[in-house]
């Protein structure tokens, strides 16, 4: 016969208000199974789980019902007092009488009391069937897929490897490095940022435990916490760079040249290129849709040339699979398209550029050498005008959050076009200066004395062509009137926006992500770094805006996640997994079918005790069963059965009230 | 009398039988773990009121839900069940609701064919981040099952007293 | 349609050339002109055989018996039947190799009374799906219609619907006579007989009739193929295809046409889904 305990919470005046908890107490008494009911005013403090603990061994209790808050608050903690009385920490059951009951009908005491009575009749009747269950240990795999080699995964990759745990560094385009790589100076201490960002990715390419796999995406993650099997595509290169040296005698020679994306199309690049010149690994590689002896069969130039005979034209796409047990999500972000803002005349205006444009320019190893030009003309511009927020903040034509970084960056370019060229002025049109951050509004403070860089608060109307040069027009709100300002250059701090393969890379990794396609993290506040898939954690801008030291601080805390879930040999689990009644399984094999994780294989027994004769039966492997209960409901022999959530147990609570 | 008879509610699939007086229905609400029951509890922390009469049960996903668990809720216990889970794609277990969806469309109307008001079983897609939805669903559920008066077919007790 | 001659000529080959152990097919009733199923395991007995339109029952049901089970089987199927086989193969009840498959070009079969039965009239797909030898020449697959009493209950009020199915419910005896005759009802232990599904339920009440043939309609929703040996096994006379074939025209409808065992290692409705599955009934 079960007795069962059953404790319900005051939780101060958020139930007892709005609940008679005394006298649920009493109807719950009337229960046979009941043995012991008792309240009190916070349950989950010390001394109220004091109270289970010790009613436990005093009446000899064989389940808890706790009515209190909803189980996904408390119930690990009453699970914990059950344990340490003795008990199985599963015979617990939560009555979530605060959500659903005294915080939602706080208008109507009876009925609330009543409900919650009813939600107690429905622990019990539940708890009755419930069974002893023990976690599970399932082995580790300890190596870490490190997907984007921006400075995000560059961080999470180094930290990672740095507790001698193996990394598969991943990178989509020939080089790691990512956005940082493209930035002249940073905010707001304006380092290089080559200067610290070059050291990192030769370190992640010197790494012993670091496999670096550039030109390379993610096909396929199979598997689950601790045991996941990635596929992962490397891309041909058409060079070997095993016998490559990096000598650069075959891009110096090709014919072909293509607009180059790391100079923001700005200047141009070979049809074999390395991606700039401090790129890791320091190899080129062939770009198969513009070079002409891969798309028509003609040329052939960088073969003749290549002393080492690395390049080989008949190159394949190759598929490498790795083992991981935790995976590093850190695919960064791409510049938001201001082609929308045609009131700008974006895409008419040649001297109309985007802010990452106007970076590469001022770069001492970028297109102009550091000097700023007018697309048009090649003249040095004297006025410039920033403007901000293109695209953030803006509903109707772009998104509607704020990039965070424009500000800063927007700052920073006006110091690096006064340090660039001299008698040069600066404009900027902002809607506010967000400069949250260590240092960040003195260094704006600064940079506005030290510039003398004209600010208008007000957004920009319009742009249009007067001669050479464009006539800016906006509002400046602090003097209420319209303003026109003539400029050679207009700079636009585009916004930020989530990479466009996000949503198709989060359906691969079973993750999800929000409306604007960035990944979205297990809890805003308490859970950023995790997904709501266990060892999958997210780092860097694929998960929101973010700027460079918060970028390196979300990837350190990733590899701490990474290095705590790999801390022992294996990996406590859940034990709410399904199993299987090999004497009601018929083996149809449609739960194999229904279940997403492939967590069900087939197996034989004997047809009868000592025969010979075998039959297929189901068979659950509870280290990749998520607990979904899809094959519980399917299996029409009920043979299955999911822990925590079986059948008796959820009937009982139909039929409880 | 006649129109005091005829204010009285009645049962929508028994019009000779007659609610008693005060009464109130009691609707079965299954919900996922992740994110109805989130969205739930969100309800809760939002302090959304809405009507008493869901009890409601957690379950993993809402491919746990057997049909049977809702031919069983209406065979003993409940006037109307509602029954929710995460939103098409949003699934924390990847397919479980689009595998729970084929079941529920047929289940709703196989009970609907043998005589059941089509508004006692009702299902809906709530996430962890719309409380004010559950309310408004539940609010939903809980007006149309008022309308259809008791639900007297099967009830054990019924053939029992007969 | 008459295939007696040809069905012996078949079975006596096979038991001469040592293919088979036991053939599974139709014989005389014995006292008039319907038929039976018959089990033969001497060559002697085929003579016994025969095929009309008097040959109803679905054989694939003796699949499941200790007779055929791990035998190699001679076996006689009509268009249903062999899609009912098809779902046995592919939810791994009956092994291929075991079985040697006379498919018949089904052209309808009759009732006690000599009419054509209402589920050929409607009939899909009256050629057999699978076969090692197929008699008669196919016909291809006939246009799906809801069947006719569905059409006519889903017209009516919902008073009177809840009213017929009461009786309905009410006069089921629980016999599992409707179980026991469906070839896809091969389950070690039926829920039904288990302690979950039987607890709370009362014995032999029109609850309990009413949650047991509910239960397993849905069982079969998506997986039944209209045979009707349920409804020709039960002694109450209930109209048990009413309930599967609601879920069936409701599978039909709604789910890219699926029907069930018609195509090859294709499971049941509820097995699969598709992204375009009807979403407007959840709020």
């Amino acid at each position: 016969m079960a007795r069962v305990g059953v404790f319900v919470c005051f939780c101060g005046a958020n139930i007892a208000d709005y609940v008679d908890v005394p006298q649920v107490v009493e109807e719950v008494k009337r229960i046979k199974e009941v043995k012991y009911a008792v309240e009190y005013k916070y349950m989950c403090s010390d001394p109220g789980q004091g109270l289970i603990r010790d009613a436990i061994v005093q009446n000899k209790l064989t389940s808890i019902v706790v009515a209190a808050c909803s189980p996904r608050m408390h119930e690990k903690t009453f699970r914990k007092a059950l344990s340490d009385a003795g008990m199985n920490p599963y015979l617990l059951e939560v009555a979530n009488i605060r959500e659903h009951s005294s915080w939602v009908h706080q208008k109507d005491k009876k009925a609330a009391t009543e409900k919650a009575m009813d939600l107690c009749r429905m622990a019990v009747a539940k708890s009755i069937a419930n069974e002893q269950l023990h976690e599970i240990s399932v082995p580790v795999t300890k190596r870490a897929l490190v997907i984007g080699g921006g400075i995000a995964g560059i961080q999470a990759a180094l930290d990672i490897a740095d507790a001698r745990i193996p990394v598969v560094l991943v990178e989509k385009s020939p080089s790691i490095g990512g956005k940082m790589a493209q930035l002249d100076e940073t905010f707001p201490t304006l380092d290089c940022a080559q200067c610290i960002l070059t050291p990192k990715m030769v370190d992640v390419a010197s790494h012993p435990y670091i496999e670096l796999i550039p030109y390379a995406e993610v096909l396929e993650l199979q598997g689950f916490v601790g045991n996941y099997k990635v596929k992962i595509k490397k891309k041909a290169s058409y060079v070997n760079f095993k016998t490559c040296t990096g000598c650069g005698a075959c891009w110096q020679k090709c014919p072909v040249k293509v607009p180059n994306e790391y100079n923001m199309g700005i200047d141009k690049r070979k049809a074999i290129y390395t991606p700039f010149p401090q790129a890791v690994p320091n190899k080129p590689v062939i770009d198969a849709e513009h070079c002409t002896m891969l798309t028509k069969g003609k040329c052939g130039i960088c073969k003749k040339v290549c002393l080492p005979g690395a390049i080989d034209y008949e190159m394949q796409d190759e598929i490498i699979e790795r083992e991981v047990g935790a995976v590093v999500v850190a695919t960064g972000y791409d510049m938001w398209d201001p082609t929308p803002y045609e009131e700008y005349g974006v895409g008419r205006f040649k001297d109309i550029i985007t802010s990452l444009e106007f970076e590469r320019m001022v770069s001492a190893n970028g297109p102009t050498n550091g000097v700023p030009q007018r697309p048009s003309d090649g003249k040095v511009p004297k006025n410039v005008v920033f403007i901000k927020c293109v695209g953030s903040r803006d509903e109707a034509k772009g998104i509607e959050y704020c990039s965070k970084i424009c500000c800063m960056y927007t700052t920073k370019h006006t110091i690096l076009l006064h340090h660039k060229v001299h008698d040069s002025h600066a404009y900027v049109f902002y809607m506010d200066i967000r400069a949250a951050g260590k240092g960040y509004e003195e260094f704006v403070k600064k940079a506005q004395v030290d510039t003398g860089t004209t600010y208008l608060r007000g957004r920009v109307s319009k742009i249009y062509k007067k001669g050479d040069k464009l006539m800016v027009r906006g509002e400046d709100a602090q003097i209420g009137q319209v303003v026109e300002v003539e400029a050679d250059l207009v700079v636009l701090a585009t916004a930020v926006s989530a990479p466009k393969d996000n949503p198709e890379l989060a359906r691969l990794l079973g993750i999800s992500y929000d409306k604007y396609g960035y990944l979205s993290e297990a809890h805003p506040k308490l859970r950023p770094v995790e997904t709501a898939k266990a060892g999958i954690f997210l780092a860097g801008c694929t998960q929101a805006p973010k700027d460079i030291p918060e970028t390196v601080s979300q990837a350190s805390a990733c590899a701490a996640k990474v290095c705590g879930l790999f801390a022992g040999d294996t990996m406590k689990k859940d034990p709410m997994v399904s199993t299987i009644n090999n004497e009601y399984c018929s083996g149809c094999q449609n739960c194999v079918k229904v279940c997403p994780y492939g967590a069900i294989v087939t197996d034989e027994v004997p047809i009868g005790h000592g025969s010979k004769e075998l039959r297929t039966v189901a068979k659950i492997n509870e280290g990749v069963c998520q607990g979904c209960g899809s094959c519980v409901a399917i299996c029409r022999s009920m043979a299955i059965n999911l822990a925590g959530f079986t059948d008796p147990q959820i009937i009982n609570e139909i039929v409880s009230i | 009398m006649e129109t005091e008879v005829k204010d009285q509610l009645v049962s929508i699939e028994k019009p000779e039988l007659v609610a008693p007086p005060n009464w109130e229905p009691v609707i079965m609400g299954i919900l996922c773990n992740w994110c109805s029951y989130a969205g739930s509890d969100l309800t809760g922390t939002s302090r959304i009121q809405y009507p008493p009469n869901i009890r409601i049960i957690r379950v993993p996903c809402s491919s746990r839900v057997d049909p049977w668990f809702l031919i069983k809720s209406l065979q003993t216990t409940a006037d109307g069940v509602l029954v929710s889970g995460c939103h098409p794609g949003d699934c924390h277990y990847i397919s479980g609701n689009y595998f729970a969806r084929r079941r529920f469309l047929v289940t709703k109307k196989l009970l609907n064919f043998v005589g059941f008001h089509e508004n006692r079983i009702q299902f809906s897609w709530v996430s962890a981040a719309e409380g004010p939805k559950f309310a408004k669903v539940v609010n939903k559920v809980t007006e149309d099952i008022k309308k259809l008066g008791p639900l007297h077919l099967y009830k054990k007790e019924n053939f029992d007293k007969k | 349609m008459n295939y007696t001659k040809q069905i012996q000529d078949i079975a006596a080959k096979l038991f001469a050339e040592g293919k088979i152990d036991v053939f599974v097919g139709y014989r005389l009733n014995g006292f008039d002109d319907n038929h039976v199923p018959v089990l033969i395991t001497d060559p002697q007995d085929v003579s016994k055989l025969v095929f009309t339109d008097k040959s109803v029952f679905n054989l694939v049901n003796y699949l499941k018996t200790d007779h055929t089970r791990r035998k190699r089987v001679g076996l006689v199927v009509k268009g249903c039947d062999s899609r009912s086989l098809n779902l046995m193969l592919t939810e791994n009840q009956v092994k291929r190799e075991n079985l040697y498959v006379v498919g018949i070009c089904c052209e309808g079969v009759v009732d006690d009374a000599g009419q054509k039965m209402q589920n050929c009239a409607e009939c899909v797909v009256p050629d057999a799906v699978v076969s090692d030898e197929l008699l008669g020449t196919p016909s291809g697959q006939k246009p799906y219609t809801v069947n006719v009493d569905i059409a006519a209950l889903a017209a009516k009020p919902l008073t009177e619907r809840t009213a017929y199915f009461e009786e309905v419910f009410e006069n089921c005896i629980r016999c599992n006579a409707c179980r026991h005759s469906c070839p896809l009802c091969y389950c070690a232990k039926c829920c039904i007989d288990q302690e979950t599904a039987t607890l709370y339920n009362g014995a032999n009440t029109t609850s309990a009739a009413f949650h047991a043939l509910m239960t397993w309609s849905l069982h079969l929703a998506g997986r039944c193929v209209d045979c009707r040996n349920c409804e020709k096994a039960c002694p109450s006379h209930l109209p048990l295809h009413l309930l599967h074939k609601q879920n069936e025209s409701v599978i039909y409808e709604n789910f890219q046409e699926h029907l069930a065992g018609v195509i090859p290692e294709d499971r049941g409705a509820f097995y699969k889904y598709s992204l375009k599955d009807p979403d407007d009934f959840i709020m």
